[in-house]
């Protein structure tokens, strides 16, 4: 990148859309257009990932919907703090894209989920001034627990759907049945599989951050 | 899609809004089943009014179709298997009332009037204006993806959906690396855009699109609202 | 403001932007008078973008770095305000038809500067009828902008940028992506803003559009404004000192006299790639088909594609590279029947956004994709490549370090390594100064004389009629 280079076509310098990066600053409108860009993008790895976890794991397999989805928007979520490196940036993402759960129809706990994971995300990342790589990938983690909305009622919903079940004039014993699979072991898998996929998927961002756009000087 | 007689036949934003919050209180509140079929007919109802008659019939028969799943006995019929069937069809019964009117939210809500309706209810600029952008910019995402796949074609780099699968990690570094280099230029045009056009000043602003509550607006909420507000008081 | 004050006063500005170590604009002075229009002009780099971002305000509030000097834009010093305080003063246009709407219907598009001051609908709806009305633009409403051609969506953005009634419109390099045809449409848009009475300045390099509507032609070159001419003036001179500033030319009519006659099917054996009976086009939603005549490429040989937007130039070339199939008829590779599989082969595309298809974190890498680097006989084939398309020195840079005319030759340069035979550049001279589109222009005949069959879709004469070696003009064979 230090090299003096015989160009041809003057350079077009790297634009930071924002002002310096401290944490301190306030969202501008350039920052939330940023913002709403990749979120539009993060948006599209869900849909991908919800398209990918019905095709391997059939009727339940929503619940492996948020790990999946953590595994490949690591670069996408890595690249958006890098370009606004503000506090509210993170939480603004995750705002949008439970506005749009919601809207479109899921649980509306999956509202609740995408404040508070996010929230916590970006005052995790602003303790290191949205730099520190380790504190970036532990927000990223917690973040990707915001996805978990959605899938959140095949636990918590249990007491309505065995309301449903009874109703339906299910015995108690039926109803137990159907708790084999989903249990509070599931429960874990799923947590535990966001976890891992998360750190995973955060780690390749995190690489391509360093391979691609930090070489390229766009972030 | 938000032409005049659109705005006719449509609910307001807002009304939708209290639809789809009262299809999750169904969720909370383990309505009976009586309840439940009432509820999704007056969920239906304001889709075939939009026009939208195809996708409420689909509704209706999945509706039919997982209720009667849900009933069915399978010590009766002698078919045990059926049970993990019944059970997910029960599952996915409670989740429909959700569905339905989430869809009719998204298929009749002009990305305008939905703006609207976000600074309406004092909704902060800062979740308003990447909404206008997502909104914006992905579809766009789609068509970015078949160039990079055709690029990647003339490259005979993972061409097939098995050389994507052999090479996961590369394939996504190689689809992902074009697009978010796509999507930070973007952002800057569309800010610079923006800026220019005034998105980021101060103060009121307004929206050509008119939303109102009409009487059918407020017909359609108590309608909706008295049968699960009798079910959880246990009259049904 | 008075009004005979200029619309714009820029006393000494210069800037330049953070990071880089040359400021883009030199201590520029320039006065720009109520009603006038004035054509920016210069190569590439050389200020004349920046400085329609001085005048909108863009600089220095979104594009940071140092800057001194005053600019009084619209009677406002644009160093003490907030650039809203503009949007009703100033209307912009920028070069990308694709980025810079900012909603997906275009009638919301054009609500939207006016939703921004906080208008009532009332007088929202007033104002976009009236635009609609002056443009001749009321088909295009409610409609998605997504659906237009780029022409269509240049005439929704003029149209944006001016739904406020600013007293003056900045266009930085409108027309880059545009055929004639909504060349032509923009032309009559700024005659219409004149008539207004609104000050107009355009940054350009394609010149010939605003023979008669420019009253006054600004020469920057290194930052600086080196020349300063009255429209009379400016069109009297020569070709020859046109193209010596570095400037596109005034008049096309020579270029296109030289395209028809170009025009011509040949009869010969031994083509790369030829059709027979083709019918191209696309199944379904956006269903298109239309026959297309028998062509043939041959190695060696430079062919324009040409035609008005939405003739099918750019599904022909996917036909031709196999990206996707067929109507009806057949491709033939070397007298043979191929498959699409066999074109994706054999064949390769330079697509107008080249961003795309660059995938690696270093040039050399970028060629060496799919192949063993391993091997010292491939890296050191990959180094000859990127010495005679002049990229060596770039060898270890990130593909999107580099310039739009750089990260071209490093497309071209892993189609060469492939070894490719058919190679199709999709408007590769769009938005490029002379010496660019000139830089273009000689690497195509380098590459045909390497043996390679090029095909070349473009809008642009100067290009087509300076280095094509013959014309297929799909709307004139439709």
């Amino acid at each position: 990148m230090t090299k003096q280079t015989p160009n041809a076509m003057p350079q077009q310098p790297t634009v930071e859309a924002t002002t310096p990066s401290t944490g301190r600053a306030k969202l501008a409108t350039a920052d939330l257009i940023t913002i709403g860009v990749f979120t539009a993008l993060y948006f599209v790895m869900v849909c991908v990932a919800t398209l990918a976890s019905t095709l391997f794991t059939g009727g339940f397999g929503s619940i492996f919907l948020p790990a999946i989805a953590a595994l490949i928007s690591g670069c996408v979520w890595m690249l958006m703090v890098a370009r606004t490196g503000k506090f509210g940036g993170i939480t603004v993402m995750g705002v949008v894209i439970g506005l749009f759960l919601f809207v479109s129809g899921h649980f509306m706990l999956s509202f609740v989920a995408s404040i508070v994971f996010p929230v916590i995300a970006d005052l995790i990342a602003r303790i290191g001034h949205y730099k520190n790589k380790a504190l970036l990938l532990v927000s990223y983690v917690v973040f990707s627990y915001g996805l978990t909305g959605p899938i959140l009622p095949l636990w918590f919903m249990k007491d309505a759907y065995v309301a449903s079940l009874e109703a339906r004039g299910k015995d108690a014993a039926y109803i137990d049945g159907v708790f084999a699979n989903i249990n509070t072991g599931t429960f874990f898998l799923s947590m535990g599989a966001i976890l891992v996929c998360a750190v995973i998927g955060g780690w390749f961002g995190q690489r391509m951050m360093r391979k691609h756009f930090i070489k390229a000087g766009i972030a | 899609m938000n032409s005049v007689c659109g705005r006719i036949r449509n609910l307001d934003p807002r009304t939708k809004l209290v639809l789809l919050i009262l299809a999750n209180l169904m969720l909370f509140f383990h309505v009976a089943v009586s309840t439940q079929a009432v509820m999704v007919v007056l969920f239906l109802l304001p889709l075939v009014a939009a026009g939208r008659w195809r996708m409420a019939l689909k509704f209706a028969v999945v509706y039919a179709v997982l209720t009667a799943l849900g009933f069915l006995d399978p010590e009766f019929l002698g078919m045990p298997w059926l049970h993990v069937v019944s059970a997910l069809a029960v599952g996915a019964n409670m989740m429909l009332p959700c569905f339905i009117t989430g869809a009719y939210a998204f298929s009749t809500t002009s990305p305008s009037a939905f703006i609207c309706a976000m600074r309406r209810i004092h909704m902060p600029e800062a979740v308003v204006i990447p909404c206008v952008v997502v909104i914006r910019f992905f579809p766009t995402v789609a068509q970015d993806y078949r160039q990079i796949r055709a690029a990647m074609a003339l490259r005979g780099i993972a061409s097939g959906g098995w050389g994507m699968l052999r090479h996961p990690a590369q394939s996504l570094e190689y689809i992902l690396i074009p697009l978010l280099m796509n999507a930070t230029n973007v952002a800057q045009d569309l800010s610079v855009a923006a800026l220019t056009k005034g998105l980021g000043r101060a103060g009121a602003h307004t929206s050509r699109t008119r939303i109102h509550m009409t009487p059918i607006d407020w017909l359609t909420i108590v309608v909706c609202t008295v049968p699960l507000a009798l079910d959880i008081a246990g009259v049904i | 403001m008075n009004n005979d004050d200029p619309t714009i006063r820029s006393q000494h500005v210069e800037f330049t932007y953070d990071g880089a170590v040359e400021p883009a604009v030199h201590d520029t002075s320039l006065a720009v008078e109520p009603g006038e229009c004035v054509v920016l002009c210069g190569a590439s780099g050389c200020g004349k973008t920046t400085y329609t971002r001085i005048i909108n305000a863009l600089v220095p509030s979104f594009f940071h770095g140092a800057f001194s000097g005053r600019q009084y834009t619209c009677g406002l010093d644009t160093a003490g305000i907030s650039i809203d305080q503009l949007t009703p003063l100033v209307g912009s246009v920028f070069q990308n038809p694709k980025t810079q709407y900012f909603n997906a219907n275009t009638t919301d598009e054009l609500a939207f500067p006016a939703e921004n001051m906080g208008y009532t609908p009332e007088e929202i709806n007033r104002r976009i009828g009236e635009v609609c009305e002056r443009f001749g633009i009321a088909h295009l409403m409610d409609r998605s902008i997504f659906r237009l051609s780029g022409g269509q969506k240049q005439r929704i953005a003029m149209a944006a940028a001016v739904v406020l009634s600013p007293k003056l419109v900045v266009l930085d390099e409108p027309t880059s992506n545009l055929d004639a045809a909504a060349i032509a449409d923009m032309r009559q848009m700024i005659e219409e803003l004149k008539a207004q009475g609104m000050t107009v300045v355009i940054a350009e390099h394609r010149l010939a559009w605003l023979n008669g509507v420019a009253d006054r032609y600004v020469v920057f070159d290194g930052g600086r404004i080196v020349q300063d001419y009255a429209a009379e003036e400016f069109l009297s001179l020569g070709a020859g000192c046109i193209a010596a500033m570095g400037l596109r030319a005034l008049d096309l009519e020579p270029y296109r006299a030289k395209i028809r006659l170009l025009d011509q099917p040949v009869e010969s054996s031994d083509a790369v790639v030829r059709t027979r009976g083709l019918r191209i086009g696309y199944r379904g939603r956006e269903a298109f088909a239309r026959p297309v005549p028998d062509m043939a490429f041959h190695a060696g040989q430079i062919v324009g594609v040409m035609g008005g937007n939405g003739c099918g130039k750019s599904t022909l070339v996917r036909t031709l590279t196999g990206l996707i199939e067929p109507l009806a008829g057949a491709v033939e590779l070397h007298g043979k029947p191929a498959k699409p599989h066999d074109l994706t082969r054999a064949g390769f595309m330079v697509m107008q956004d080249v961003n795309y298809q660059l995938f690696s974190d270093g040039v050399r890498d970028e060629l060496l994709i799919g192949l063993d680097d391993t091997n010292p006989q491939i890296v050191d084939q990959a180094n000859k490549v990127l010495a005679s398309l002049d990229l060596a020195p770039f060898a270890e840079r990130h593909p999107m370090s580099l310039s739009g005319g750089q990260k071209q030759r490093v497309a071209i340069a892993s189609a060469l390594m492939s070894g490719k035979e058919f190679i199709v550049l999709d408007e590769p001279t769009s938005g490029l100064d002379r010496f660019h589109m000139e830089q273009v222009g000689r690497l195509l005949r380098q590459l045909a004389d390497q043996g390679k069959a090029i095909a070349v879709v473009t809008h642009d004469e100067e290009l087509a009629a300076g280095w094509c070696d013959r014309i297929i003009n799909l709307e004139r064979s439709l």
